[in-house]
């Protein structure tokens, strides 16, 4: 997983703990707010942002897990070890489609309205699943104009990626910049991904040396703020932090966040099998002063992981909480039925091929038509065509439908459609489409789908 | 002429990302390779691009079901699958302590 504001390596509960006061102590190593060379814009961009500064911890913020695939490995990562610690930083359990993420934003915003951010930080790098992590975060934006969106990455994937960043409105984004000499990524990095082959080695930490700086400098140009997180690794990057730090200012990064590494063997990382040990907390006030010459230090960091909501320190759990989960097999007053049809008359449209899709909510007494969904409006540029984003805008256009009815369907949509908790129906295939409801309406009564309206109410 | 994914997948989706055959298919039963529509990448890449991303060692086979990424190629760490469950054993000998996680329903 990437780091995000904290990522695989990133702390043990213990370790985030110590965050709170360090807040204050370190705060002459912290972005000077009265600087005059910060535009006004800057300012108010990290004070309303919690991860950037103290006094956005009346802020809260939502990170959706969309992004599942990663472009490089890391030795304080293990992709598959997700069980014995859940709550470790940067590892999420249960991933979200880009169309379920925007709903769970908007479940918790009702909740906690002051819900200001919006990041995508994994589990993989938001930026090795471009689709996913653009189509949540334009859907986020159109739900909430005012609403900041942050992505934290590798920056492996980023220099191309920049201007898509900026068109959907990412304003703040995290870079993972551990060292800039290859010969030093070579003892982090085993492997990354780039251009069709996997590279090893210092030629892998190279590329990615290379890329992460040129996707910096081209993200501050195009005027997001630019944070970098460092993980602190004792032995192997810990002498190289001035440096490094150094090389950030000069491409502009605003903020710079060092990270204690977490190698509890319990993780399965392979610093965690092999010994590599944690620094201590004087070695990372160490690295913190060393750096903070060039580099403006953030120290309130909780690393969070790729799932949090909440505020800072007070993150919720979804799964504890009824209001949030989806629903399954609840009663309602009435259910919203998408239907593929070309002649308005017959479901006689493959899914696949429906451009558009006819509404219709069925209560227990009546069904009313609620006109035309189109799914090219939920399309990110032009990629429709491309069958990963087109289902994910397809996902959205369903948003809040519990059933499709269609001619024909794809095994893999129908899946996506199951796991997104819409019903893809085939069974009335070339009907009258009214008759087809009606005999939906009926089915549902027959199974007490319906509530009666006294029970639920108050469930809003 | 097809590779195939073994149950070593942690479903990461990343080689459905990369392929260029769109060959790769997931359901809710795990990720899988249509042995119709692999190629092994010939054609398209000098390297089978689902194998050069995938992050899992033994996830990937081929036909001799021998492994793309055999057990200490990506981690470096051949005894892996044993030490993590050794280490799993031990964390659960001395007493998990984050229990307090609901499962999902
Ligand atoms: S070998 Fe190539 S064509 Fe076959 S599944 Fe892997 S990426 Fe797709
Ligand atoms: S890349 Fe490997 S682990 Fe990820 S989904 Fe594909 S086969 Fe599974």
């Amino acid at each position: 997983m990437v780091q995000s504001n904290g990522g695989c390596a990133s702390a043990s509960p213990a370790a985030a703990s110590s965050c709170e006061q360090s807040g204050k102590s370190a705060a002459d190593l912290g972005l000077n707010l009265d600087d005059p060379s910060l535009s006004s814009d800057v300012v108010s961009k990290v004070t309303s942002h919690p991860c950037y500064s103290p006094e956005g911890h009346k802020y809260a913020r939502i990170h959706l897990p969309v992004a599942p695939a990663c472009n490089i490995q890391c030795n304080y990562c293990n992709r598959k070890f997700d069980c014995s610690n859940e709550s470790r930083p940067g590892v999420v359990s249960k991933l979200l489609s880009p169309a379920k993420g925007v709903q769970r934003f908007v479940k918790v915003k009702e909740r906690i309205p002051e819900t200001n951010v919006v990041g995508i930080a994994g589990p993989g790098d938001p930026l090795a699943n471009p689709a996913a992590t653009l189509a949540t975060l334009k859907a986020a934006a159109k739900q909430d104009s005012d609403v900041h969106l942050c992505v934290s990455t590798n920056g492996l994937a980023l220099l191309e990626l920049v201007p898509s960043l900026v068109k959907v409105g990412v304003s703040h984004l995290t870079i993972t910049i551990n060292c800039i000499d290859a010969a030093i990524g070579a003892k982090i990095y085993p492997w990354i991904y780039f251009n069709h082959k996997r590279l090893r080695g210092r030629e892998a930490s190279q590329v990615l040396i290379d890329r992460q700086l040129a996707g910096l400098k081209a993200a501050v140009a195009a005027g997001m703020l630019v944070k970098v997180n460092t993980v602190l690794i004792p032995g192997i990057n810990d002498h190289h932090i001035e440096a490094l730090a150094q090389e950030l200012k000069l491409h502009g990064a605003l903020l710079h966040n060092i990270m204690p590494l977490i190698s509890d063997p319990a993780h399965g990382t392979y610093f965690g099998l092999t010994g590599q040990r944690q620094p201590t907390e004087d070695e990372v006030a160490e690295a913190r002063a060393a750096a903070g010459s060039n580099m403006a230090q953030m120290s309130h960091c909780q690393q969070c992981r790729a799932d949090a909501v909440g505020h800072l320190g007070q993150d919720i759990d979804l799964d504890a909480d009824e209001s949030v989960k989806p629903v399954q097999q609840e009663v309602a007053e009435s259910y919203l039925v998408a239907v593929a049809t070309k002649s308005d008359v017959l479901i006689d449209q493959h899914f696949g091929h429906a451009q558009s899709f006819a509404l219709y909510q069925i209560y227990e007494d009546s069904i009313a038509p609620m006109g035309r969904r189109d799914v090219s409006q939920y399309c990110v540029d032009n990629e429709c065509d491309e069958t990963e984003s087109r289902m994910a805008s397809m996902l959205q256009a369903l948003e809040g439908v519990s059933s499709v009815l269609c001619a024909r369907i794809g095994m893999t949509p129908w899946q996506a459609l199951e796991q997104a908790g819409v019903m893809p129906s085939t069974d009335y295939a070339l009907f009258d489409i009214q008759q087809a409801l009606s005999a939906l309406q009926q089915q549902w009564l027959e199974q007490g789908k319906f509530s009666q309206q006294s029970r639920c109410k108050e469930a809003v | 002429m097809a590779y195939s994914i073994t149950s070593a997948c942690i479903g990461c989706n990343a080689c459905k990302l990369v392929c260029p055959q769109k060959a790769i298919v997931s359901s809710a039963t795990g990720y899988a390779i249509a042995e119709h529509r692999c190629n092994e990448c010939v054609g398209h890449h000098a390297d089978p691009q689902c194998a050069s991303i995938c992050p899992i060692e033994t996830a990937i086979v081929d036909q001799d079901h021998r492994a793309l990424n055999p057990p200490g190629s990506l981690t470096g760490l051949p005894n892996e699958r044993q030490v993590i469950a050794m280490t799993k054993l031990a964390a659960k000998v001395s007493g998990g302590k984050g229990g307090a996680h609901a499962t999902n329903g």
